[in-house]
């Protein structure tokens, strides 16, 4: 019964979020509000339908989905969703949505080609800090996926306005809609400072697990080197933009590179790196 | 170049940006590079010249290696620099707001706090390195040994595997006694993400694996026993160059379609042991034998018997560990002032020095 539930909700899910992209994609290359609205009822529908699927998969397992490579993907989507509909309200824009809606399905997507197998836990696994762990990673992922989308919807913005002052013609398509650099530049900086936060307490929350079961604390795991890099990259774009007005391509520019470290650390460190982390 | 100009490079950010990308390159080659293998390995993988260089220059342990050292400390060094360069400004802009709002300006000092965690977290990460102590031990319930030069014993009293209907499992637990210098005990049990402390260490359940009993004789008297773990070998002295080995355990021997065997359970309802002979470092026998079977070379044999679980503990000791705790909480503590009790007219301000 949970099974189906979570089945059939996961299934519904990444209909929506596929609608919900081809709609925002519509809206960001014709402008035509009508899409707009759409987008943002079938992704919020998405978002319902999502965080049933987690909630079945979690009472279903007896414990917190948080700790495959299906539910770590399934959870870090619903983060980025979940982050990406608390900024669209705030700032309310939608043009939000054609850069990070698709990312979202891209992540739902990986999901879907995992194992959904429950398997029970090895003992390491057993502990506390990995539901710590764990949340804490698919906040500061999911804010610096949103920072990642709105970085996209910045160097557009600037390409075009470039183009603009240049041939002196009025930026059309998704680039009339964003808002000025000052609003992304803000919004990009709010995103990176929740993500940067976050990453950091999951570093730590993951520190104290570590040293509980294997008595140390840090031990140079690729998993654990690559967030260490995400999190130098993420502090390199907090001093760039110091400097503003200056530096605010390049630090969109950093804002995307530390989000491409961010799916690495995620995806590639477990399929091309073993270590601790490769949840074998 | 004057000496000011060198210092206020060596504060600036940008040599901040320059160490930083050379710390990312080798935290990535670190990534990459498999770490703590030997010369021989590094030019398997990567040919002789490349695998030699790798080797030569320490990025088989990058991150002990001098270039990462030596990054790590000038880039403590430049926060030292600019945290105290900045820091007469910053008491001046803060009395100044602290005169204009009437309270004490915390959210200004959001940054200089997360440099001092990151500065502390460096320092309490390689006083640790140095000052912490860790052995490794194992063995069976009922086995006790020294652990190194402690001065301590360790007790095995019992080691039990606790599985699930499924056979998979569920918690590994060492009930272990210490015992320290002058004759004090201590006792508990250790098992996976619950170390046992005793007199200032942690002992941690660590991982585990199969080991057996192995008698070798002589015609038919005992020369003498020995306890093997998977992948040990053992020999007289009677016999110097003959060697025998446990290669492999089976608990619970079968064979799948394509003939190869496995353990069906880890249970021990066939146990089975696969055996590797060396004469001279050459191997001359290999097969799979059942408990107390006779193993025969010549005029000698060996027989394994009492095949059991051994444990295998990690004993720790890093006095650092809450100095670099405490850095990490200042780290935090220190973004979420930098971030969320930032003073509205202190977002304009740029920070450079
Ligand atoms: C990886 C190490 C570092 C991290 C994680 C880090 C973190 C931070 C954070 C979070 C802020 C506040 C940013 C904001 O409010 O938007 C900041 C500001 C700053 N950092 Fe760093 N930092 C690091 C290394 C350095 C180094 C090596 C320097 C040395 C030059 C430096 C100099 C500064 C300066 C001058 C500011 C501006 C201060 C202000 O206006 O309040 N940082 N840093």
């Amino acid at each position: 019964m949970l099974d189906s539930i979570e089945r059939i909700t996961f299934t519904a899910t990444l209909i929506l979020y596929f609608l919900g992209t081809v709609s925002y994609l519509i809206y960001g290359s014709t402008g035509k509000e009508k899409t707009a609205r759409p987008g943002r009822l079938v992704t919020t529908a998405g978002v319902c339908f999502h965080l049933v699927s987690i909630i079945t998969r979690g009472i279903h397992a007896g414990r917190l989905p948080l700790t495959n490579q299906f539910e770590f993907a399934t959870s870090f989507a619903c983060g980025i969703a979940i982050v990406f509909l608390i900024f669209t309200r705030i700032y309310h824009f939608d043009i939000l949505g054609t850069f990070i809606v698709p990312v979202i399905f891209l992540v739902i997507g990986y999901a879907a080609m995992q194992s959904r197998d429950i398997h029970a836990l090895m003992p390491a696994l057993q502990s506390g800090w990995l539901g710590f762990h764990v949340s804490t990673a698919i906040i500061a992922y999911g804010a610096f996926g949103v920072a990642f989308g709105v970085a996209g919807a910045y160097l557009v913005k600037d390409r075009k306005d470039g183009a603009s002052d240049a041939s002196r013609t009025t930026a059309s398509g998704a680039a009339s809609r964003i808002p000025d650099k000052e609003v992304l530049d803000n919004i990009i900086y709010r995103a990176v400072a929740l993500g940067f936060l976050f990453l950091t307490l999951c570093m730590i929350t993951g520190a104290v697990w570590a040293n509980r079961a294997w008595g140390s604390y840090w031990s140079w795991d690729p998993k654990e080197t690559w967030s260490l890099i995400t999190w130098f990259v993420y502090a390199i774009f907090l001093h760039l933009r110091l400097n503003k007005g200056m530096n605010g391509r390049k630090a969109a520019i950093f804002a995307l590179i530390g989000f491409i470290c961010v799916i690495f650390t995620y995806v590639g460190v477990n399929t091309l790196m073993s270590g601790l982390h490769s949840y074998k | 170049m004057s000496v000011k100009k060198i210092l206020f490079f060596l504060k600036s950010m940008q040599f901040s940006f320059i160490l930083l990308f050379l710390i990312i390159a080798c935290c990535i080659a670190g990534s990459v590079i498999p770490q703590g293998e030997t010369l021989g390995a590094y030019m398997r993988l990567y040919g002789e010249g490349p695998g030699s260089l790798i080797f030569g220059l320490g990025f088989g342990n990058i991150f002990e290696c001098p270039l990462f050292v030596v990054l790590t400390a000038l880039l403590s060094f430049n926060l030292v620099l600019c945290s105290i360069s900045r820091f007469p400004s910053l008491l001046k802009r803060s009395r100044l707001l602290k005169e204009k709002n009437g309270h004490f300006p915390i959210g200004i000092y959001g940054s200089w706090i997360t440099h001092l965690g990151i500065l502390f977290l460096i320092i309490g990460f390689a006083a640790g390195r140095i000052l912490s102590e860790e052995y490794t031990l194992y063995g069976i319930a009922g086995s006790t040994q020294p652990i190194e030069d402690t001065g301590m014993t360790l007790t095995i009293d019992s080691f039990d595997v606790d599985l699930r209907d499924d056979f998979t499992v569920e918690q590994y637990t060492a009930g272990i006694t210490v015992t320290d210098q002058s004759g004090r005990k201590e006792s508990g049990f250790a098992s996976v993400n619950h170390p046992l402390n005793a007199f200032g260490y942690s002992f941690y359940q660590d991982s585990t694996g199969w080991a057996s009993y192995v008698d070798i004789y002589k015609k038919d008297t005992l020369l003498g026993s020995d306890l093997l773990c998977v992948g040990e070998y053992t020999g007289t002295d009677e016999m110097p160059g003959l060697v025998c080995q446990l290669y492999n355990f089976y608990p619970d021997l079968a064979t799948d379609a394509d003939g190869k065997y496995y353990s069906r359970t880890p249970l021990l309802n066939n146990p089975s042991l696969l055996y590797a002979i060396y004469f001279n470092n050459r191997m001359i026998d290999m097969n799979m034998v059942k408990e107390g079977a006779l193993i025969p070379v010549n005029e000698f044999s060996f027989a394994f018997r009492d095949p059991t679980e051994y444990t295998l503990l990690v004993i720790k000791r890093d006095p650092t560990i809450s100095f670099v705790a405490a850095a990490a909480l200042l780290i935090l503590a220190g973004l979420f002032i930098s971030f969320y009790i930032k003073p509205l007219e202190e977002k304009k301000y740029a920070g450079f020095n």
